[in-house]
């Protein structure tokens, strides 16, 4: 029998280009925007540019960690492996935990969320108005979106390229012609100057302004399906770090000092400048880029028909991406034996990880019903009221949302500076920048100066999040206690270390990573640094 | 309800600032510099354009090219090349030059017909020639200098004469001698190759 036609396993196919690659990352974080702006706008009012970049910044630092780990370990998994790798099992556990928290969130929020974007042009589907309707229509997007996962119905790369085209396209002209017809620099000044919100309200903005920044994980999951990703994956991380940038900054200022194109009044008719139509407004929250796209001279008339439906288009796709991703990152830690072998078990017919599919789903589900609760039941409305700041659905997602993400980006961090420590001999085709030059453990080591920057930044927002959200402060450490204590028992039932880590052999894998990548001349650089290295302790010993 | 608009220089520039940096960071993404691999391939890909511009599907007794048409073709059509299927009768010094050669003429034109019909199942314009010639290499070099050919394909196979020395002399030479690429099919045992040995071997033991 020709052994090598049956034992070897298939591969992914390197299929994803460069193009494919940012999509894929832009799919998920370009329709952040389209939920942050709103709320960011609503709290941080004058200082929302600020808010936007200061999240910014850590952003930056974020995806720069990412594109040097996702480059140097080209493998499905993401941060969670990043972190598995560099401080070991359980902490990997937390990570890839709070990464599932997000996904789940994701798929909840953005449904929501395109729902409200959809709500622009059919009035019926606006929350305040019909609460059940919108609940409905929700619920069903999410449960279709768990059923086509589960029939291994995906979407495809090419449609998501397309929209991703179109959405940065549309999203250009939105901003030039809104700067070039609709912006007044006195008024953003004359706002910043006369609206600076109090430090709470800025803290919460600049908390929620991190969602805006959600998602470059999607780049390094599809890392084992890019081409070349040593060397493609540090050009769309960069791109997308840069457009998403882009974007938010020039959104906020924008909407600061932006001249709507038809006045906007209140109630008893005095004058709103276009930011304060978001403050004590889910509704308006829920579309802001809609609002205005459709306040743009010339250009808003056209754009009223369509970034409903883009808008709606791309965060259904988003939040697929949340119930695909959720099922990846669970089988990658099952495979890691961090979760039980049922998350990697495929249906039969379908050939897709069912379990893990609808579990999630089900979780994204439970959100959905605690996010919906206030507008459907007014005794809960009530409740929240009394002992949650009155914090609507959309607030609830949005706080759980930052709060996963900013746990999880924290343990990145960390887990890059534990890598840079501990695995100096890979090759990092891109890394980031300020480093200082150190010996650790016998070898020559760069300890990232930026990582520790974006640490702080992260866990600031972190401590902003945990601070500002009543809603976010007891769910979103539930969670986590949650996960460990369940991640303890299954550790201990299967008599693997609880605290510690299963002994792996990093070096074969790595050799392995870069082999499947296609990375051949890394490969060749990483056994001659091995090589190399353990020379040079031999000698040192003799 | 009035209309509003407010053109000021920042707005401007700020407008073309975002669409500059967005354009130009799409377009450095986009354009990568090229890996070792991908300099090999393109250097590959520009030879095909100059291998494949005319081909010639030589065959002759000694030159089995049947196998071999059917990839002519399919080549001839994706990149649009002109091809030739050339049949050389090789007549012994012992007849005279225009001797007739019933048999071989026979075997030409079936090759040649064969050749014809795969072409034109695949939509592909072929012009067919048989030559006598005292020497089947020096004949297929004549042609292909005169029709400037870029491609010579030849086909041979494994067993019957010459068994375990797939090419033949004539093969041989002609690809020593070629000022032109040469594309030699060996047919793996008329094609059995590709089916399951192991899996044969089993049922027939079932």
């Amino acid at each position: 029998m020709p052994a090598d036609s049956k034992s070897s396993q298939p591969e992914l196919r390197r299929s994803v280009t460069p193009w494919g690659s940012f999509s894929w990352g832009y799919s998920d974080v370009g329709a952040d925007i389209f939920v942050g702006l709103g709320l960011v706008l609503a709290w941080a009012a004058g200082a929302s540019n600020v808010a936007f970049l200061f999240a910014g910044v850590v952003y930056v630092c974020i995806g720069l960690a990412y594109t040097e780990l996702a480059a140097t370990y080209p493998v499905a998994g993401g941060g969670q492996y990043f972190v598995m790798r560099g401080l070991g099992d359980i902490f990997g556990f937390i990570a890839g935990w709070a990464v599932l928290l997000d996904f789940t969130i994701d798929v909840t929020l953005f449904a929501w969320t395109s729902v409200d974007y959809s709500s622009q042009l059919l009035p019926a589907l606006v929350n305040s108005v019909h609460p059940w309707l919108h609940f409905g229509v929700v619920l069903g997007l999410v449960i279709g979106l768990c059923l086509l996962n589960v029939i291994g119905v995906r979407e495809s790369t090419t449609f998501n390229g397309v929209v991703s085209a179109l959405d940065v396209i549309s999203e250009t002209c939105i901003l030039c012609f809104g700067f070039l017809f609709a912006f007044r620099p006195q008024l953003l000044i004359h706002t910043m100057q006369t609206h600076w919100p109090s430090p709470y309200e800025l803290m919460l903005g600049t908390s929620l302004a991190i969602i805006s920044f959600v998602g470059l994980e999607s780049i390094s999951q599809a890392a084992q399906e890019t081409q070349r990703p040593a060397s493609i994956i540090p050009r769309t991380s960069v791109s997308l770090i840069l457009t998403i940038l882009i974007f938010a900054l020039a959104y906020s200022n924008l909407a600061l000092g932006f001249q709507p194109w038809h006045p906007i009044t209140d109630a008893a008719g005095h004058h709103l400048q276009f930011w304060q139509i978001f403050p004590n407004n889910p509704d308006n929250q829920g579309k802001a880029v809609a609002l205005l796209a459709a306040q743009v001279p010339y250009y808003g008339a056209f754009a009223a028909l369509y970034v409903p439906v883009l808008g709606a288009i791309l965060l259904l796709i988003s939040s697929n991406s949340g119930v695909f991703g959720s099922s990846r990152i669970a089988y990658a830690m099952s495979t890691s034996n961090l979760l039980p072998s049922i998350f990697q078990r495929v249906h039969r017919k379908f050939r897709t990880p069912m379990i893990s599919i609808v579990f999630f789903s089900i979780i994204a589900v439970i959100e959905l019903l605690f996010a919906a609760a206030p507008a459907l039941f007014p005794a809960v409305s009530s409740l929240y009221t009394r002992f949650f700041h009155g914090e609507n659905g959309l607030d609830f997602l949005a706080d759980l949302y930052a709060f996963g993400a900013a746990t999880s980006y924290s343990f990145v961090f960390l887990g890059l500076i534990g890598l840079r420590l501990t695995d100096p001999l890979s090759p990092r085709k891109f890394k980031i920048p300020l480093n200082v030059p150190m010996r650790f453990r016998g070898e020559r080591v760069e300890f990232p100066i930026v990582a520790v920057i974006g640490f702080i930044g992260i866990f600031s927002i972190l401590m902003f999040t945990l601070f500002t959200h009543p809603l976010g402060r007891i769910f979103g450490p539930s969670w986590l206690l949650l996960g460990l204590l369940f991640y303890l028992v299954y550790r201990r039932y299967r008599r693997l270390p609880i605290l510690g880590s299963q002994p792996r052999n990093w070096r074969t894998a790595q050799t392995e990573i870069l082999r499947r990548a296609g990375e051949l001349e890394l490969m060749d650089e990483y056994v001659a640094n091995v090589k190399a290295s353990d020379a040079l302790r031999a000698g040192q010993g003799t | 309800m009035s209309s509003q608009v407010h053109v000021t220089l920042a707005g401007a520039l700020i407008a073309l600032l975002v669409a500059g940096l967005v354009g130009a960071t799409l377009w450095w993404m986009l354009h990568p510099p090229e890996s070792y691999v991908q300099r090999i391939a393109a250097a590959a890909e520009r030879n095909l354009e100059r291998i494949v511009g005319s081909l010639i599907v030589a065959f002759s007794p000694e030159i089995d090219s049947a196998h071999m048409m059917a990839l002519a073709a399919k080549l001839a059509r994706g990149e649009r090349s002109e091809l030739l299927a050339l049949y050389v009768i090789e007549v012994p010094y012992t007849l005279p030059p225009d001797a007739e050669m019933t048999l071989e003429e026979r075997a030409a034109l079936d090759a040649l017909g064969a050749a014809e019909t795969i072409a034109n199942k695949n939509n592909v314009v072929i012009r067919t020639e048989t030559i006598k010639a005292r020497s089947t290499k020096q004949a297929v070099l004549d042609v292909a200098k005169r029709e400037k050919a870029d491609l010579i394909i030849l086909g041979s196979y494994r067993e019957g004469k010459y068994s375990g020395a797939p090419l033949g002399r004539v093969i041989d030479e002609i690809a020593a001698d070629a000022k032109c690429d040469v594309l030699i099919g060996v047919e793996g045992k008329h094609g059995t190759l590709l089916i399951d040995e192991s899996a044969q071997s089993n049922s027939q033991q079932a």
